[in-house]
């Protein structure tokens, strides 16, 4: 079993209680917010904020790292990280405990300097990510298998995944039930990277692509 | 040496096609193949009653690998997501390894001779003083052919009581009882074929997506291909199968004994029925009415011969009148064109329907009536023996219909279709175990409600449960989990985990499963699939066949098993079909099972297996030029049963307004005793939760995830909501799964259940729901 993703948040007890890391971690943000010799450290791979987080090369700066949301989330789902550039944000470690989507969003209505954006109130609208099946060759759906339990666990069911049949050649007489994530739709909060019951997932969320505007309409 | 996994599979394969052709191989039984080191065999999945077969790969004793079996016929090399991991399931941390017996408030390790000593001396004790019906086992569809036999044959013949009983009396009773007073025989006519070869599909009450996985994926593969195919979904919940479905129909609960009988009314009054067929084969009856629910202990409910009443045509026409589709829009919810349309549905000569249902039919309160009315529509418009054309009754065990109902595990019932109430029978039975016929009781025994209510009232004395989970699966369970710790009865319980049953029990003895030990499985569509023993169960565990036989042997029976040490499965089953040969149940020699992937019975003279029941284009017993014969029946004739709408036992009133319905999903099965200890699927599905209509949850105040209290007249219970995921209730209705052992959702069931099947039902009681 590989080593799970961004799973080495400290935890926010442990945060909260550390007392003398948080004014460390306050003042290195306020120090180093939004310099250029920041970002490189994000550029390795995506980190999955809470819900209405705002564009990631803004986040560092207005996040003030008072651990607020974590305090607010009923699920522990929101970690704090302990090291880096980023140390003391919060992140949602999602193979370990994904976003469970309060309706009300706790998380948002905690923060208060906006590094959460306070006009998020609808879960659907919220875009932490997007999920994506990133080995279709290891994907047991799309091998032909009745697994499917990302998209039967998906919040969103039948709108951020739904699933597509399609005739299975190699036996002759079943289904292949593809799952296919919606990026309209698809709120990135984890549930999918989450269930999947592989080793390593073979769905998992990562940035969203900003959907490409051209003339074509269908 | 040794073959590769692709030759191991093509030569399968060929060996199958060999033994389908009647061609003997000489090949070596326990076909195996080694790669890096690893042994392949073959097994039928241990969980549902799809009977997918898969291929094990064993290295240095341990189950290293299972993948889908590509020369198996139901999934060719697919598994559901439980079949993935079946390994798993057996390597559990917690693994029962030694019997254990109740000292006070402990369980202590103690050696097999102590504990079937102490269990036989319990029920020897127990058969002096109160007799042998103060005695009773209670088994399992989940135990192999053998397991079953061996049982039957020690209760029936050799302890001397019918106190035997499978846990399939809680799934499958309902549809046995209505193959035997139409067809008079258990069991489908056609099989799985019939999902590829039709263009009409009825679901009454499945989720097929999610309880049959892999023969759903069958299904919709046609649909697929086919563009004229057709599905269409009544249900009382939208669930996973209803998002493939071309129509959902959403039915009330119990609305469906309404429905049909007003579907018949319009076939008949537009005259869709085919005249010739009914002419020929169909004879119409009527039953005892006004029936029970079950709720008092010891209510007695048959159906005799004496109260049946023959009808003529026109007479039963005369009986179907006032059952109009207006009547039935408001009992069923179904709105009457809709009735009208499915109809002329079942009507339509150019359309070839099929009829598929499971436990939203069986586990009812009118469970039998309505199974009778699903065939009178394929009666009367003699869709039926044909391929492609068929009803067919979904089971939910791995050998639900090889074990429980083929051997005859019920309290009473006798190998192949025969009941202990009959002498010549019990004289047959008699006949082949080798003992008199007066040893067989005629008596019927305890059902399996009674059996457990019989513990609360102090009557039965010693009860051996093997290879299930009552204490979770009961309805009204806080009833029976009280008897038992209140240490009414001495209980024994054989498994492989520590469960809520175990938890209850006097002694406990660890049992081997599935590939730790041989034995035979029985699916759905009649296919009997043998394995082979491939690694050796963990620490003392033993098989349940060997734990029968010992106590036999403790209590004075063991003469009636002289089976040999090496090759006991086998003795025992040869033993076994000598009561299926020249029934029409026939069953292949268990040298063939052992190299095909299943054979579906009869088994014909020339080794071949039979598709299609009842007609000459494939059944070897109905003679060429006699088309369709429905020879078990009497007088050849089937019979079509006139069923009038009866209420469901509880009702939704002001108290308790909801509707409470139970049920499956894909990740566990049952009581998730196997499927809890693997982690994959523990981290998929981790707890059950209550699925609620939105609208009802916005009334209520509640949200997704919210903690909500469901409480019953007999219990209450606080789940999780889920609003708007895989399945949605329909208004005033809420849904939950069983699989959860620290949920004992069946706490809230009523204990109701069909007064001819005797099967509690576990769809429909009233709750209110609070947000917790």
């Amino acid at each position: 079993m590989t080593k799970e993703r961004d799973d080495s948040g400290i935890s926010r007890r442990r945060f909260l209680k550390e007392g003398a890391l948080a004014p460390f971690a306050l003042a290195l943000a306020a120090a180093g917010g939004g310099t250029v010799y920041l970002r490189p450290g994000e550029a390795h791979g995506f980190v999955l904020r809470p819900p209405g987080a705002i564009v990631a090369r803004r986040f560092l700066a207005a996040c003030v790292r008072c651990g607020k949301c974590a305090q607010a989330c009923p699920y522990h789902s929101i970690r704090l990280q302990d090291r880096g550039v980023g140390i003391g944000t919060p992140y949602i470690a999602a193979r370990h405990t994904p976003c469970y989507l309060c309706p009300d969003l706790p998380c948002v209505k905690a923060c208060p300097s906006g590094a959460l954006d306070q006009k998020t109130t609808e879960v659907e609208k919220v875009r932490m990510g997007t999920a994506q099946i990133v080995d279709r060759e290891g994907c047991l759906s799309i091998r032909g298998l009745r697994c499917e339990v990302c998209y039967r666990q998906c919040p969103l069911i039948d709108q951020a995944i739904t699933l597509e049949p399609r005739h299975n050649p190699r036996t002759g007489e079943h289904t292949i039930m593809e799952p296919v994530v919606h990026r309209e739709k698809c709120v990135g909060c984890g549930v999918c990277e989450n269930a999947c019951v592989l080793p390593k997932p073979v769905i998992v969320v990562r940035e969203t692509v900003e959907v490409q505007r051209d003339s074509y309409d269908f | 040496m040794g073959l590769s996994r692709r030759d191991f599979i093509k030569a399968c394969a060929a060996a199958a096609a060999f033994a389908a052709a009647g061609v003997t191989t000489a090949r070596p039984e326990w076909a195996e193949a080694a790669e890096d080191g690893i042994t392949w065999g073959k097994a039928p999945c241990r969980y549902c009653g799809v009977g997918c077969s898969v291929l094990v790969g064993v290295k240095g004793g341990r189950i290293v690998s299972t993948k889908g079996d590509p020369a198996g016929p139901v999934n060719k090399g697919l598994n559901c997501i439980k079949g993935y991991f079946l390994s798993k399931a057996l390597y559990g941390k917690d693994r029962l390894t030694t019997p254990l017996i109740r000292k006070g408030n402990r369980m202590v390790e103690a050696s097999w001779d102590e504990a079937l000593d102490l269990i036989a001396a319990q029920y020897k004790k127990a058969i002096a003083e109160h007799g042998p019906d103060s005695v009773a086992l209670y088994g399992s569809g989940q135990w192999t052919i053998q397991e079953g036999y061996v049982a039957s044959k020690l209760m029936k013949g050799g302890i001397g009581t019918n106190n035997l009983e499978p846990n399939a009396r809680l799934c499958m009773a309902s549809a046995v009882v209505a193959f035997m007073n139409t067809f008079g025989s258990d069991e489908p006519m056609g099989c799985y074929d019939d999902l590829d070869l039709g263009d009409t599909y009825v679901l009454w009450g499945a989720n097929m997506a999610e309880a049959h996985p892999v023969l759903f994926s069958r299904l919709i593969d046609n649909k697929l291909k086919h563009p004229k195919v057709k599905l269409i979904d009544i249900a009382t919940r939208r669930t996973r199968t209803t998002k493939m479905a071309d129509e959902f129909i959403a039915i009330k609960p119990h609305g469906d004994l309404a429905a049909l009988n007003a579907i018949i009314h319009v076939i008949l009054r537009d005259k869709l029925y085919d005249e010739a067929f009914v002419a020929k084969h169909v004879s119409f009856k009527r039953g005892k009415e006004n029936a029970p629910y079950g709720l008092k202990d010891k209510e007695a409910f048959n159906e005799t011969p004496a109260d049946v009443k023959n009808l003529t045509f026109e007479e039963y026409k005369a009986l179907m009148k006032p059952y109009t589709p207006q009547w039935a829009q408001k009992v069923s919810g179904i709105p009457a064109a809709k009735i009208e349309e499915l109809a002329r549905v079942y009507g339509d000569k150019s359309r070839k329907v099929n009829s598929l249902w499971t436990m939203g039919v069986n586990q009812h309160s009118r469970g039998v009536w309505v199974n009778n009315l699903i065939y009178n529509l394929h009666l009367l418009t003699g869709k039926i023996c044909k391929p492609g054309e068929n009803p067919l009754s979904l089971t939910g065990q791995p050998s639900a219909c090889g074990t429980a109902r083929e051997v005859g595990t019920f309290a009473h019932r006798l190998p192949a279709d025969m009941v202990v109430m009959n002498e010549a029978h019990r004289k047959k039975a008699a006949g082949i175990w080798g003992i008199p016929a007066e040893k067989i009781p005629a008596k019927v025994g305890l059902h399996t409600v009674e059996m457990f209510r019989a513990i609360d009232r102090g009557e039965l004395k010693c009860v051996w449960i093997q290879c299930t989970n009552p204490f979770q699966s009961l309805p009204n369970l806080n009833r029976v989990r009280k008897a038992a710790q209140s240490r009414k009865a001495f209980i024994v319980v054989s498994d492989i985990y520590p469960t809520r049953s175990t938890e209850l029990a006097d002694v406990v003895l660890p049992s081997a499963s599935w590939v730790e030990k041989e034995g035979v499985f029985g699916n759905t569509e009649r296919r009997t699939q043998q394995w082979f023993k491939m690694v050796n169960a963990p620490g003392k565990a033993r098989e349940d066949v060997w734990q029968l036989i010992e106590f036999a042997k403790r209590m004075g029976h063991g003469a009636l098993f002289p089976y040999p040490e090496k090759g006991m499965h086998r003795a025992i089953f040869e033993e076994y079909r000598k009561f299926t040969l020249g029934t029409g149940k026939d069953l292949a020699p268990y040298g063939v099972y052992a190299k095909v992937r299943g054979l579906r019975w009869p088994v014909k003279a020339n080794g071949t297996e039979t598709r299609w029941r009842y007609t000459e284009a494939d059944d070897e017993h109905v003679a060429k030029g006699e088309g369709i014969k429905f020879y078990k029946a009497p007088n050849n004739k089937v019979s079509v049963w006139f069923r009038p709408y009866e209420p469901p036992a509880e009702v939704p009133d002001r108290n308790y307004p909801f509707w409470f319905c139970t049920g499956r999903l894909l990740e566990h099965w049952h009581t998730g005793t196997m499927t809890g200890r693997v982690p994959e699927l523990r981290r998929a599905v981790s707890q059950a939760t209550v699925e609620l209509h939105p609208e009802d949850a916005k009334r209520l105040g509640i949200r997704n995830r919210d903690q909500v209290r469901i409480t019953s007249r007999r219990g209450s219970i606080v789940l999780t909501a889920e609003i708007g995921g895989r399945g949605t209730p329909e208004r005033g209705s809420v849904f939950t799964t069983f699989f959860d052992e620290k949920k004992l959702v069946n706490e809230i069931c009523i204990d109701a259940f069909d007064p001819l099947s005797k099967e509690p039902d576990f769809k429909k009681c009233a709750v209110k729901v609070q947000k917790a």
